[in-house]
């Protein structure tokens, strides 16, 4: 018995919450490792993109919400996310028709392009705080829990009480279905393939008759959808704090990274690579080891490897072992 | 530093945040400054002179490089002579000071490469001519991207053409021989239905048995009817098989004739063909 | 000729500004943008080592800026009684048996041969390196915190001078800076932009959770200063007496007193610093580093060690980094690393460094001041900019409110416009390398 309430203090605090913030942190991922693939560059503009992307989707949720629209027991910004994505589309071609396309045209070096993201991240950055605010901002609504501590408990009889919040749940199922369809897209469609032989070879695609700026449009759009996605499940789960977007960064970029950049598989499992690394790492395993050691062994303190406040940290070294040992990434990406 | 201040990375090599693996270094070069026109043919580069970026120093000097239906026309040469020079000019990637290049009678020396492949031009780069993380199919189907219509027949064209491909269709061209990646890459070209095939050095870096191989192929390939104009290192093999041969040197046209004359030409034996 | 004029033209236009801010709003606020001027050219300097030399991409120019801070606590502040006896000593030796871990880790993976022994060594060593650093580090911080948590909790410095914090600035962040290039600039390709990013929040969230070094997130307040208190300077009658003879009340005397002081030791650093850097540029070994960057593969072939210089001017733009942090940190007279982010610390630097010129020292000094002095007056400038805008609306409305509260976002906004206008239109800077 003990033994399965060990297993469920587990799920409940390691498994199920790294796998929804691996969920949110791979398609934030796959997003910069698009960029970086097709447009041959690391955005660092992505956070900031995830953080207007969502910035809209809490608009329009608070517009829903005032006019008594709701999703049942599904929080509302479901309902607005693809209104967001919109919104999100047309600022991000708007930005590549204004900054990036002239930078294309020069066949400027990919270093000036990162330095011109920079720029950009400042933009959208101050378009945030100045539309939003800088605050916190709640906006889930709907079913807090699809299984809750208490239910759980009289379900099982157990000690040890298993929590699903809503937006977990919803968290992985709109991930599963995103990447889905991405990879529907990129293997089994015209456009999708011509994206990738893009990404492969640039002058070889010119030569195919593959239009350059198609590719580049098409890349746009999906990685707004995919920001805007990311960015709404991560402030669902969390909450909507623009400066925390541009702290993803970070991790994003590692996952990214350690999965391989440039290899949209690599971007899923480096996402869960890192969001178990960082959960288990700085998880005080007290309460597991509880129920799985015998009395005589419990131990005394929290046994926390490191505080959470260290989670970069942890990143950062998984991102460094990883290169150490494999320079090209869990799944051969652009070498490193 | 370079002049175009937009291409001064200095010399920042991060991988993290810079990704210059299948970037483009084409440079589409337009127009002419004085056009030409000399002889007749399908395709003619005509009286080219010209060399890289605006102002670098001339390659070509009043080259002319021609080939019809039905023919092979191979161009050859000392290293350093300007035959790929000469493949790219026609090929719109050079900045012509002075020449015309005509296909099927048109004009199209003012057309941007991705242009010319539209007109009708199939061309199989040196290197870097397959895509290495597609599979062989997806190859073929991105060389027909152009094409609106249905593409399964040339693609079983190519494949009876080269059928150890269909063999090999889901496995990703990277994985492949260097023969069999030339054989991905000239297929690949075929699937627009080019009215003009045009090889850069084929058979650099493959076996003498597969470079025969190779050559038997590209044949077989003309003889469906499509013109190739060639540019080989292998200068014996390919002018034994070759209707038009261009001897360049320093980019001027040194001797031209059929491949049979070429061959029995006794000074272009002595200078090229090592006696 | 022309460059030379340019180049004066322009730096006469920012302090020209710099000095109608002093008319027009204050001596004060002018004197405020001068001092911090200072240091963010320094600051920019130091990423112009990097990227305008090198093209080393560091954004982690935040970390080497909060290290330098640091060390202002580390050398100026007075110990804390008790604190060592009661776990410091405990704290530097589980520091050390931390170190040891690692260093021993990499010995055995040097010394032993590939397989499973050498995977069990390396994690046992690990795991008992980690549970004995945890086992010695726990309790010596819970001592050290215990000791008068309202005030202190931490161990103090070494009560030196503060200027001495400057140079131990530079050196730690040097210290910090050779190890993060000994790791990334040493692997097969470099990954520095990475590498630094993260470094840079690590040790923010090091010194915002490690109480027993600076306090963490309850910051250190009342550092020392190298110039007189204010106050002591009203006290003073002499001083009074002078700055009545010049139509001032003591009060803003003495505060205009204290930054001029300031504004005359920063620029001794600013010129020590720049004259240093032209004079690195100009010899040998700055043509070696120009000519690495502009050809790492023919400077690998005629024999230069690439990586070791890209390590050498790494480690020097970190410590330039590191000192100007320092001066910062004493400016403030307080440690409050809660306040260290990146879009300040790192992006803005680098904008400086753009818009200034890469490569160019004079245009990163130029760049320190203009986006310094943007950053600081486009608020006000913002809110009368709303100001206007919102003048017909009706009092009270919602947006009137909005829109006036937001002015003060519009510093992100105006300085990613600045830098994109410059990489479009002058990609060089404005004082661009010759």
């Amino acid at each position: 018995m003990d033994l399965f309430n060990a297993l469920v203090a587990l799920s409940n605090f390691v498994i199920i919450p790294a796998i929804a913030y691996g969920s949110q942190l791979a398609l934030g991922a796959l997003g910069v490792t698009l960029i970086y693939g097709i447009l041959r560059f690391s955005n660092f503009a992505h956070g900031d993109t995830m953080a207007f992307g969502a910035m809209l989707a809490v608009l329009i949720t608070w517009l829903l919400q005032s006019m008594g629209v709701s999703f049942g027991p599904l929080p509302t910004a479901l309902l607005a996310l693809p209104f967001a994505i919109l919104g999100t589309m047309a600022l991000v071609l708007l930005t590549d028709r204004v900054v990036y396309r002239f930078y294309r045209e020069q066949k400027a070096k990919p270093v000036i392009l990162v330095i011109v993201s920079m720029g950009v991240m400042f933009i959208m950055n101050g378009l945030v705080r100045f539309i939003i605010g800088p605050n916190d901002q709640r906006f889930s609504d709907g079913e807090r829990f699809i299984i809750s501590v208490r239910e759980f408990k009289a379900l099982t009889g157990l000690k040890e009480g298993l929590a699903i919040k809503t937006t977990q749940g919803i968290t992985v199922v709109v991930a599963i279905i995103c990447v889905a369809l991405l990879f529907w897209f990129l293997n089994r469609t015209r456009t999708g393939k011509s994206m990738r032989a893009y990404s492969d070879n640039e002058d070889l695609a010119l030569l195919s008759g593959i239009n350059p700026e198609r590719v580049v449009m098409y890349t746009w759009l999906i990685v707004a959808a995919l920001a805007t996605t990311a960015g709404v499940l991560y402030g669902l789960d969390k909450s909507f704090k623009p400066f925390v977007y541009f702290q993803l960064l970070l991790p994003i970029f590692a996952s990214a990274i350690v999965g391989g950049l440039g290899s949209p598989l690599g971007a899923i499992a480096g996402g869960f690579v890192i969001a178990f690394s960082e959960v288990t790492i700085t998880y005080a395993w007290k309460k597991v080891l509880k129920y799985a050691m015998p009395e005589s062994l419990e131990p005394s303190s929290l046994v926390q490897l490191l505080s959470t406040d260290y989670k970069f940290a942890v990143s950062f070294v998984i991102l460094i072992v990883v290169l150490l040992f494999k320079p090209t990434g869990l799944f051969k990406g652009k070498s490193v | 530093m370079t002049g175009n201040p937009y291409q001064d990375d200095r010399g920042n090599k991060d991988a993290t945040i810079a990704n210059p693996k299948g970037g483009s270094d084409m440079t589409p070069a337009m127009g002419t400054g004085k056009e030409m026109n000399t002889t007749d043919a399908f395709l003619v580069g005509d009286s080219m002179t010209g060399g890289y970026g605006k102002d670098g120093p001339d390659i070509l000097h009043d080259c002319t490089i021609a080939v019809n239906p039905g023919e092979i026309a191979v161009i050859v040469g000392p290293n350093g002579a300007g035959k790929s020079t000469g493949m790219k000019a026609v090929f719109g990637m050079l900045n012509l000071r002075q020449g015309s290049v005509r296909l099927d009678g048109e004009d199209i020396t003012s057309l941007s490469p991705q242009d010319r492949v539209a007109k009708g031009m199939g061309f199989v780069p040196q290197t870097n001519n397959i895509f290495t993380s597609m599979t062989v199919e997806e190859n073929l189907e991105m060389g027909a991207f152009i094409r609106k219509d249905d593409f399964l027949d040339t693609m079983e064209q190519v494949y009876g053409l080269f059928p150890i491909l269909k063999d090999k269709r889901n496995q990703p061209a990277g994985e492949l021989s260097g023969g069999q990646r030339q054989q991905v890459a000239v297929g690949r070209a075929l699937m627009t239905q080019p009215k003009v095939l045009m090889l850069d050095e084929p058979t650099a870096g493959v076996s003498p048995i597969v470079m025969d191989e190779l050559f038997d192929r590209i044949i077989e390939v003309s003889r469906t009817g499509i013109p190739i104009l060639m540019v080989e290192q292998n200068a014996r093999q390919a002018l034994e098989i070759a209707d038009k041969g261009y001897v360049l040197v320093q980019g001027r046209n040194a001797f031209t004739g059929t491949g049979k004359d070429l061959l029995a030409d006794e000074e272009v034996r002595k200078s090229f063909l090592g006696g | 000729m022309s460059d030379t004029t340019r180049t004066a033209a322009l730096f006469g236009l920012v302090f020209a500004m710099i000095a109608l801010t002093g008319f027009m709003q204050s001596w004060n606020v002018a004197l405020f943008i001068l001092n911090m001027g200072l240091i963010s050219a320094i600051m920019a300097l130091g990423v112009n080592l990097q990227w305008g030399f090198a093209g080393l991409f560091n954004v982690g120019v935040m970390g080497f800026v909060a290290l330098g801070g640091l060390a202002v606590v580390l050398t100026s502040a007075a110990p804390v009684e008790g604190a060592w006896s009661a776990g410091g000593w405990r704290i530097v030796i589980a520091l050390l048996a931390g170190a040891g871990t690692i260093v021993g880790t990499v010995m055995v993976r040097q010394r032993m041969a590939k397989g499973r022994a050498r995977t069990i060594a390396t994690l046992s060593i690990l795991v008992v390196g980690f549970f004995l650093y945890r086992g010695i580090f726990d309790p010596a911080v819970e001592a050290v915190e215990a000791i008068n948590p309202a005030l202190q909790g931490n161990l103090g410095g070494l009560n030196l001078p503060v200027l001495l914090a400057w140079p131990m600035g530079g050196l730690l962040a040097a210290g910090v800076a050779w190890l993060i290039g000994k790791t990334a600039l040493g692997l097969r390709s470099d990954y520095l932009a990475i590498a630094t990013l993260g470094i840079a929040e690590i040790i923010i969230a090091v010194m915002k959770n490690e109480d027993w070094l600076a306090r963490g997130v309850k910051n250190m307040v009342g550092l020392d200063r190298p110039v007189p208190y204010e106050i002591d300077l009203q006290n003073t009658s002499s001083f009074v007496n002078r700055a009545e003879g010049l139509g001032l009340d003591p009060a803003t005397a003495s505060s205009l007193f204290v930054k001029l002081n300031y504004s005359m030791l920063f620029t001794v650093v600013l010129v020590i610093i720049f004259v240093m850097a032209q004079l690195a540029l100009k010899s040998p070994w700055g043509r070696m580093m120009r000519a690495i960057r502009d050809n790492e593969v023919a400077a690998e072939a005629m024999g230069k060690d690439v990586t070791n210089r890209h390590l050498q001017i790494f480690v020097l733009g970190s410590a330039v980094c590191g000192i100007a942090g320092a001066m910062m940190t004493t400016l403030d007279g307080q440690l409050t690393p809660g306040t260290y982010q990146p879009l300040r610390y790192t992006f803005l630097i680098w904008v400086m460094v753009i818009v200034g010129g890469s490569g160019n020292n004079l245009g990163a000094v130029l760049g320190g001041f203009l986006i310094w002095f943007l950053w600081v007056q486009v608020e006000p400038m913002g809110l009368w900019l709303m100001e206007m805008i919102t003048v017909g609306m009706p009092e009270g409305s919602g947006l009137k409110k909005h829109l006036i509260d937001s002015a003060a976002h519009m510093r992100l906004l105006t300085m990613g416009v600045i830098l994109l206008l410059v990489l479009r239109f002058s990609p060089r800077g404005l004082i661009p390398e010759k």
